[in-house]
């Protein structure tokens, strides 16, 4: 029985562990937090996951919150220019609802019922050391680094030309609450996503937290912008009257769902900021032993077009079929290194082509492709449901020409 | 017997029941009997955990006193204790909080103040 | 490398046939504040100290050479050892001060039955990480303790509370962590703070 290593239980290390142990591999995870520690803890994301995401976790059975967790049906987009006023407002379908568990709802029971299969978890913070000496033991036939944003990805090489920044581009605050009124726009459960130029991105995504059904606030705040207030941890109280605030001010529509919102539980906030970066794949540890990064370790994207998770699905999925295509051979460098360069190909390079874009202005032929979807509802249908297929939006999105020749196409 | 607090005791994997215990920092571990014609077939780094064991201690120590990492460390010594080679002692108490455990660990504190 | 030092001795199985158990506190605090003395002073081992090593990434990012210019850091801990009874040893783990490395603090502080965080007056913010954490992010009650250095206190405790923020539930002590006996009071204190915070549990 072929022996794989997973560091890192989040959305990526867990799906594939769970993957393998199905297919029949014996499958030892490494985890820096045990399920009572992550349900106790502060969240880590707001992890909206679409269709062709979800759908990974459906085929391996994984799709525990199906039924509790409220569907996302579609999105409310509104642009606030000058900051305040509604100046462009989207009402947009998904094909097929997505959905946020809360990372702390979801990982602390994957990794229950990974253990509950037959798969051995330790817990631990793993050290590069711990790397080198795990990979040099030649216990494992393969070792995959899933350990998101930590200190391990440091060990992985930055891909200058797939890595644009060197500097976060966005200031992160989360707060999960209850009591966030329906949305006018769209009173069905949907999500809502206001950009406001200049200061940055407002989201209330419909979410499942450990207290049940919640939204989640998430404000993304440009750099050295007034609405950049999130530099420090702050008190959860604190930091919600202040979410609170800034939406009363730049986007008031969503401030006045706010009046009776609480935060679900004692550590319902997060914030922080993070530089994006694709990274390649395989790192060499100093006894020679070699390792596969995924998800978040080897494309981080910004947030903002929330595609981390769905990434880390999808490649999870990936990775599964590789791993079981390969049958006995030897996971060599050239076999990582192509597993990773078909995922590129196929999906990550799509969903960073597009986060990456979304983080600069808007360019012109965008803009009029968002003015088509405030009036055109199959544009603005087409456009949210790139959020599930990133790959959609080079056939009419990315480039004033496929622009063109999709307005071109429905005006007929 | 008590179980680790943080642990479904049993857990049925591979057609035999065994109690996976978690291995902290400051779990004991040691060699129920020591045999040392297995010793003589173990990999450096097993073997050096294993001989160490032969004396209850835990697991920080055994992986300080072999120069074996941490990860390294609970990894061999999961295997040795999955072929009942080493025991992993099992938490006597439910929690680290247990009032009987804190009032013993206060006692033996007062007898040094 | 991965010899080991010496051969076992000593053997510490109680022949009675029971199964000695252990239990742990953490000692926290930033570099220098007196944490492996503090060890020293109660245990009945030399306190071992461990590194652990991480490659850190080059800075700034922008001149990243593939492959090279990786940097290696060490996470230090040091701990030490005190037999309680036949049956219970208490462990006591000194982590690292600076925020260097979380993942390993919760390794450390997993099942421990209180943390102690030392502070040096003279440097009260080198024990910040330390308080925070223990306030945010770990569920492990701790209490905090003035390291005396030279066997006075130079400062009211009260200022000392407000300096670091400490709420009022957390118990600030006071000690020469030279000394076996004023250590082993202020694990009491660990205790005790245990014992009256889970109580209500
Ligand atoms: C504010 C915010 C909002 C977001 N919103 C969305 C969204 O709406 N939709 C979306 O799709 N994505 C979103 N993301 C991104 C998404 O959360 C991540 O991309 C996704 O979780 C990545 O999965 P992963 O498995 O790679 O890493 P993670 O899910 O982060 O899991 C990594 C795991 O490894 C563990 N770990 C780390 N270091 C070590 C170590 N040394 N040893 C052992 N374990 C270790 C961590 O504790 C963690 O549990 C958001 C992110 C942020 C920060
Ligand atoms: N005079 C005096 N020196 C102390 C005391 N505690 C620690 N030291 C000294 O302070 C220095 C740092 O202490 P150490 O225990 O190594 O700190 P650590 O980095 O927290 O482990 C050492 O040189 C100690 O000898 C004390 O209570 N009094
Ligand atoms: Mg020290």
């Amino acid at each position: 029985m072929r022996r794989i290593l997973i560091v890192g239980a989040g959305q990526c290390g867990l799906q594939l562990g769970l993957g393998l142990l199905a297919a029949g591999y014996e499958v030892t995870i490494m985890s820096a937090r045990t399920p009572e520690e992550i349900r106790a803890g502060w969240p880590t994301s707001t992890q909206a996951m679409f269709e062709q995401a979800l759908n990974t976790e459906r085929a391996q059975g994984l799709n525990l919150w199906d039924d509790p967790a409220p569907k996302i049906n579609g999105m409310h987009i509104a642009v606030a220019m000058p900051p305040g006023t509604m100046a462009m407002s989207i009402i947009a379908h998904l094909n097929s609802p997505g959905q946020s568990t809360d990372q702390r709802v979801k990982f602390p029971a994957w990794l229950e019922l990974f253990e509950e299969r037959g798969g051995t978890v330790i817990y631990q913070g793993v050290t590069t050391g711990d790397l080198d000496g795990l990979t040099a033991l030649l216990r494992y036939d393969l070792t995959i680094v899933a350990a998101g944003k930590g200190e391990l990805t440091a060990l992985f090489d930055r891909d200058v030309d797939r890595s644009p920044f060197t500097v976060p581009q966005r200031g992160l605050s989360v707060a999960y609450v209850h009591g966030l009124a329906p949305n006018p726009s769209y009173p069905e459960r949907s999500g809502a996503f206001n950009g406001i130029p200049g200061l940055g991105e407002m989201f209330a995504i419909p979410g499942y937290t450990l207290s049940g059904e919640c939204d989640i606030l998430f404000f993304e705040a440009v750099p050295g912008s007034p609405a950049d207030i999130w530099q420090k941890r702050l008190p959860p109280d604190e930091h919600l009257s202040l979410m609170v605030k800034q939406a009363r001010e730049y986007a008031p529509w969503l401030g006045e769902r706010c009046d009776n919102v609480e935060l679900t539980d004692g550590k319902a906030t997060l914030s922080g900021r993070y530089t994006p970066v694709v990274r390649r794949p395989v790192a060499q540890l100093p006894s020679g032993g070699l390792v596969l990064g995924a998800g978040d370790v080897v494309i981080s994207n910004d947030p903002v077009t929330g595609q981390g998770a769905n990434g880390a699905a999808k490649m999870a999925a990936a990775y599964l079929a590789a791993i079981v295509a390969h049958g006995d051979k030897p996971f060599d460098r050239e076999w990582m290194e192509r597993t990773f360069a078909d995922f590129w190909e196929t999906s990550g390079q799509w969903a960073t082509m597009w986060t990456n874009g979304m983080l600069g202005e808007m360019p012109e032929h965008a803009a009029r492709i968002l003015m088509k979807a405030t009036t055109h509802t199959p544009t603005a249908d087409r456009f949210v449901n790139g959020f599930s297929d990133p790959s959609d939006f080079q056939h009419f999105f990315f480039t004033p020409e496929a622009a063109d020749a999709y307005l071109a196409s429905i005006e007929e | 017997m008590a179980t680790h607090w943080k642990v479904r005791p049993y857990l049925l994997t591979g057609g035999r029941t065994h109690v996976r215990h978690r291995l902290l920092v400051h779990t004991l571990v040691s060699v129920p009997y020591y045999d040392a014609a297995f010793a003589g077939g173990l990999l450096p780094e097993a073997r050096g955990l294993y001989e160490q064991a032969r004396v209850t201690r835990s697991v920080a120590e055994l992986s300080a006193s072999c120069g074996v990492s941490l990860g390294v460390t609970r990894v061999i010594l999961g295997d040795l204790a999955a072929s009942d080679r080493v025991r992993i002692h099992p938490e006597t108490y439910d929690s680290p909080y247990d009032r009987n455990l804190l009032e013993r660990v206060r006692d033996g504190l007062l007898r040094l103040a | 490398m991965t010899a080991c030092s010496g051969s076992p001795e000593g053997e510490t199985v109680p022949t009675d046939g029971t199964v000695p158990t252990s239990a742990k506190i953490v000692v926290a605090g930033g570099f220098g504040v007196g944490k492996t003395t503090l060890v020293s002073a109660i245990s009945e081992i030399p306190p071992i100290n461990t590194e652990a090593w991480m490659t850190a990434a080059s800075e700034p990012v922008d001149h990243l050479d593939p492959g090279i210019d990786k940097r290696t850091t060490t996470v230090a801990m040091d701990f030490g050892r005190r037999a309680i009874a036949d049956d219970l040893v208490l462990y006591l783990f000194g982590t690292p001060g600076q925020a260097r490395f979380w993942p390993m603090w919760d390794d450390l502080c997993r099942g421990a039955m209180g943390a102690l965080v030392l502070v040096d007056t003279r440097r009260l913010d080198a024990s910040f990480a330390a308080v925070n954490y223990f306030e945010q992010d770990s569920d492990v009650p701790f209490a905090v303790c003035v390291n005396l250095f030279h066997g006075r206190q130079t400062h009211h405790l009260d200022d000392v509370r407000e300096a670091l923020s400490l709420s009022p539930e957390v118990p600030l002590l006071a000690a020469d962590v030279r000394e076996p006996g004023a250590v082993a009071r202020a694990l009491v204190g660990v205790v005790e703070h245990t014992m009256s915070s889970t109580a209500r549990q």
